[in-house]
């Protein structure tokens, strides 16, 4: 029994049952960050469509009623259309992704200068019922300024308040002029002041959601880790029970004598075993390489010469295969005499790992899926090849 | 062989030199006489003509590789044996396309040092298990074709088989198996960049049956118009 297989260790083993996520979750671009940039996305198409409709059935529904009163209702026009073409350039900055500030603050100067010149061209006394530009500059200040400071849309408002202001008391003022001035600043600013927050605000929460759910996919990631390093170390032990318990109970209560070369050949394979289960538990490249290594070890401590030696591409071969090569191999290292040359070469169809060694005793008979192993004997030497097909 | 083959050594350090000739020494036949020993290659200089009848030539001299010192060498009609601690299957193929008759690794020396040069010395191939892994390794756009016999015989000669065995495992002759390693080493000797010895090798192969003149013919018209 204990220069049988060992049960493979499935943890160590096999697919990894958490797929791409778990072996590297920084690899690709996180799904809460799609999710995220998607909300965002979503909530900018949402504003743009009030500044939009605001423009055009809101400042609209006043235009045109009044056309007959203003002093140039082309001028007016013109004026309508500017604010058109300045919606549409924020909200493509907005949609791409395009913050330079400049162009911001550019369009934003373009809503306030319409501000001035659209409240100009009102007939004197009537400014405030037929003023369209005020509320529609507000919100192309809101579109443009998403992105910026709140404070800075605040002031852009206050400005464009004052510009209407200034046009009111030029004018020449009323009282009713000041408490409609007031009671209109006081609504369209507000509500102007509360989309910009609010759109903040959402962006905020769906950076957040973000966050947690990618902080979240980190701690399962490495629950799954730990989890697996656990299965790894129980493999490891059950394997241990299974072969190396028994000898060293033998060796304890004395029924197996160290004099005896039997007992030290069993040794021998369980120390091989041992740092085999240690070797398989590194990430290294090439891991069958290094796990023969591994197993060489015990035999170079034995003062039994042992070269390895790999040729081409080596396939990566799944645990299971590397399990029986790996003791095979420990069962001639550890009885040949004096040398043992260990090759390694990549096949177009699989690997053939050998063994060459002046070893007395035949390899034990081992199966793996797709794995055939053969072996052969002239004079002193055994030869041992394991051929695995992918 | 009859007459004795006379040998240099090129080689920096005392104590491989010492093991070189105690290998050729211990020779129960004394085949090999060394007639040079030199621990550089300006020793040899100028290089008119062959300093004996095989040169055995470390490739790190003094720390430095001189792999491409060997094409002068070859072109002077010295037989060069390649003998290094290097191992690498590139570096390997290299200087077998320079001209070296064989290479030698400094741990496959003393099973196959007297072979390679004996065999250098009469024009005909020894393939060590190096150079067995540098062709197996391949894989170049321009590597020849080998048979799956050439390559079988090849893989068991490079596990550490030997040849009787690989030919118990084949059912072949051990003469069989060898002409198999040697025809692989002949699709190398055909290939790459002209050298005398390898015109030589070629030619002895040719006589000694390995190979037939129409096979080197079509090595070469494939090495030099690749698919």
């Amino acid at each position: 029994m204990r220069a049988g297989p060992v049960p493979a260790a499935p943890a160590s083993a096999g697919p990894s049952p958490a797929g791409p996520s778990a072996s590297g979750p920084s690899s690709r671009v996180h799904p809460s960050a799609v999710l995220s940039a998607r909300y965002g996305q979503s909530f900018d198409i949402a504003v743009i469509v009030v500044v939009a409709g605001w423009h055009v059935a809101g400042a609209g529904s006043e235009l045109l009623p009044f056309r007959a009163l203003y002093r140039s209702f082309p001028a007016q026009f013109a004026l309508w259309l500017v604010i058109a073409l300045a919606i549409t350039a924020g909200a493509v900055r907005l949609l791409r992704g395009w913050s330079r500030p400049a162009w911001s603050y550019a369009l934003a100067a373009v809503a306030l200068a319409v501000t001035i010149a659209g409240a100009a061209g009102c007939p004197a006394g009537q400014l405030l019922r037929t003023d369209w530009a005020w509320g529609t500059a507000g919100w192309v200040g809101v579109l443009v300024l998403l992105r910026r400071p709140v404070g800075e849309l605040a002031g852009f408002l206050l400005l464009n308040g004052l510009g209407t202001f200034a046009v009111l008391a030029h004018d020449g003022l009323h009282r009713s002029d000041v408490a409609g001035f007031i009671t209109i600043l006081a609504e369209t600013t507000a509500i102007q002041l509360v989309v910009a927050v609010a759109a903040r605000q959402m962006g905020a929460t769906a950076r957040e959601a973000a966050e947690v759910t990618q902080s979240e996919a980190a701690a399962r990631a490495g629950e799954l880790i730990a989890e697996r390093l656990r299965a790894a170390r129980q493999a490891r032990w059950l394997a241990l029970q299974e072969t190396a318990g028994p000898l060293l109970r033998e060796l304890a209560d004395g029924s197996a004598d160290p004099a005896d070369p039997e007992v030290r050949r069993a040794c021998a394979v369980e120390a091989a075993r041992l740092r085999r289960l240690m070797a398989e538990s590194d990430d290294a490249p090439g891991p069958l390489v290094h796990e023969l290594h591994a197993c060489a070890d015990v035999a170079g401590r034995r003062g039994v010469a042992v070269d390895i030696e790999a040729v081409g591409a080596l396939p990566s071969v799944p645990a299971d295969v590397r399990r029986v090569i790996t003791d095979t191999a420990i069962a001639i290292l550890t009885t040949a005499v004096s040398q043992v040359r260990v090759t390694l070469t990549a096949l177009p169809e699989g690997i053939a790992v050998s063994l060459v060694a002046d070893s007395p005793v035949p390899p034990p008979s081992a199966a793996a899926p797709g794995v055939v192993i053969e072996h052969d004997r002239d004079r002193c030497n055994l030869w041992v090849e394991a051929r695995w097909t992918r | 062989m009859d007459q004795v083959v006379t040998a240099g050594i090129v080689e920096d350090h005392p104590v491989v030199i010492e093991g070189i000739t105690s290998w050729i020494s211990a020779d129960p036949e004394h085949r090999i006489q060394v007639v040079l020993v030199a621990h550089d290659l300006m020793a040899l200089e100028p290089v008119t003509g062959p300093v004996a009848d095989v040169l055995i030539l470390d490739l790190e001299l003094n720390g430095q590789l001189v792999t491409e010192r060997l094409p002068r060498l070859v072109a002077a009609g010295n037989r060069v044996v390649a003998f290094s601690a290097h191992s690498g299957p590139g570096l390997v193929r290299e200087v077998l396309d320079s001209g070296a008759y064989a290479y030698v690794a400094k741990d496959e020396g003393r099973d196959y040092l007297v072979e390679a040069v004996l065999a250098a010395a009469a024009d005909r191939p020894c393939v060590t298990r190096s150079q067995a892994k540098a062709f197996l390794g391949d894989d170049g756009p321009e590597r020849p074709s080998l048979s799956n016999q050439e390559r079988q015989a090849l893989l068991l000669w490079f596990q550490g088989m030997s040849k009787a065995s690989v030919g118990r495992r084949m059912s072949i002759t051990e003469n069989t198996v060898r002409q198999y390693i040697d025809r692989a080493r002949m699709k190398y000797a055909a290939l790459g960049r002209p050298a005398l010895s390898k015109d030589a090798l070629l030619a002895r192969a040719i006589e000694d049956g390995i190979i037939t003149p129409r096979e080197v013919a079509t090595y070469t018209s494939r090495a030099s118009h690749p698919a």
